[in-house]
């Protein structure tokens, strides 16, 4: 996987989006759409469902880029949040709305039987990469990672994590509270 | 441990920040949330901080290459929008300075200038140079002249420095403000008469950070009424690190 350009001037595209050039759009089409794709269809688990949101979001990017605040945090960081709310508010509002059929369910109750007697090992190669939240995930428990993992990059509600690991809902609520501030402390 | 109810409101809101960036929280909540985030600053700090602190984990998703399709279907919404997109996003209110983008492109000159000055400070000073100083030229932001300099051989204490004398209204008075990245605005250093050396402890300010702004400003004779710069102003640099 490449990593992103050092070089790719994210600040720039978006103030030339907010003057109205198109070519920066592009330009940041061509830099990030696949990361960003693949960001999406994890959390939405559908192709064409990933393509409308990097869609919207795009188009997100454009009307709104002379919104974007560099005091508030990095300008790629920006089109990520962007991009990555508009897949957790679909997931989150067809939550509501998805029937599975019993088949399905038995199905999706075996799997879920069958990871969570895995689930103290490692569902994420994060080992490998560097960077602080990294090193904060390590002093975790692997379960309480794979929690923090499974919600923001699948993007699993609490119930799923809860179906997921066999784990009573409220366990898993107070895990990823926990989590969040033990990850905030190491972080600071 | 007790909390006083200001820790307990702001653990609230950490938590509350942190599940929505997860992506934990309900459709309400998180229809909720972005409601808030209009208004609520704490809350959006909160957000802001955690989208940053999570962002690298986005690199755990594959990525995938999108269809031919996608970039079309974009292009032709984009054209859509065309006739109203852009324009409307200019707003009645002025933007503050410290977010305007053009400004810190407009000074990408001055890190050259620091450079040149330092040069010819280090031919001419043998005084010893700290291992960590940090240099700063301030220039005016229209023509791009260097008006004053920002010393800083230890990270504790500042000298602002003029090179030339600047012309100031009688009425008005030259205030010094600084602001690192992550600071919400910017912190008054006092006020400074033109053709002075100032030298300033900055005790009361974290560390000095490569890239931390400092600026002069056109302000009312007892300094800015706010508290964060009101006037024009009259010269802007950040702060370069050299060794």
């Amino acid at each position: 996987m490449s990593l992103p350009e050092p070089f790719f001037d994210y600040e720039a595209c978006l103030i030339a989006c907010s003057r109205g050039e198109q070519q920066a759009l592009r330009d940041l089409y061509e830099q990030e759409s696949a990361r960003l794709l693949g960001v999406a269809k994890r959390i939405v688990r559908d192709e064409a469902l990933a393509e409308d949101i990097v869609h919207d979001a795009f188009i997100k990017i454009w009307t709104r880029a002379g919104s974007f605040d560099p005091a508030r945090g990095s300008a790629r960081g920006w089109i990520f949040s962007v991009t990555r709310h508009l897949a957790l508010n679909f997931r989150r509002d067809s939550a509501r709305e998805v029937h599975v059929s019993e088949q399905q369910e038995t199905a999706l109750h075996d799997l879920a039987s069958l990871e969570a007697s895995q689930d103290s090992v490692d569902s994420f190669d994060y080992r490998s990469r560097s960077g602080r939240i990294y090193k904060c995930l390590e002093q975790l428990e692997p379960v309480r990672r794979n929690c923090i993992l499974h919600a923001y990059v699948d993007g699993y509600s609490h119930s799923d994590i809860s179906q997921k690991l066999g784990t009573p809902l409220g366990t898993v609520k107070a895990w990823i509270k926990r989590s969040l501030v033990a990850l905030r402390e190491c972080m600071g | 441990m007790t909390l006083s109810p200001e820790d307990d409101s702001s653990d609230k809101i950490q938590a509350l920040a942190g599940e929505y960036v997860l992506g934990t929280l309900s459709a309400e909540q998180r229809i909720d949330v972005q409601k808030r985030l209009g208004q609520d600053t704490e809350l959006r700090a909160a957000v802001d901080a955690w989208e940053q602190r999570l962002l690298p984990l986005t690199e755990l998703a594959e990525p995938q290459t999108p269809t031919a399709l996608l970039w079309k279907r974009i292009e032709r919404s984009v054209k859509f929008l065309e006739p109203r997109a852009p324009k409307e996003v200019a707003s009645e209110q002025p933007i503050a300075w410290w977010n305007l983008l053009s400004l810190w492109r407009g000074l990408a000159g001055a890190g050259l200038i620091a450079t040149l000055l330092l040069g010819s400070m280090l031919l001419t000073q043998t005084a010893q140079v700290s291992p960590t100083s940090y240099l700063v030229v301030l220039v005016a932001p229209q023509n791009q002249a260097p008006g004053w300099v920002v010393q800083a051989s230890n990270t504790r204490e500042i000298q602002l420095m003029p090179l030339g004398v600047a012309q100031v209204p009688t009425d008005k008075a030259l205030q010094f403000w600084t602001k690192a990245d992550g600071w919400q605005s910017p912190v008054s250093l006092g006020l400074v008469k033109p053709g002075q050396t100032l030298s300033i402890p900055l005790d009361k300010l974290p560390p000095l950070e490569p890239n931390q702004l400092f600026e002069l400003t056109l302000e009312n004779p007892n300094g800015s009424p706010t508290g964060k710069p009101t006037g024009p102003i009259q010269f802007i640099g950040r702060a370069v690190k050299v060794i």
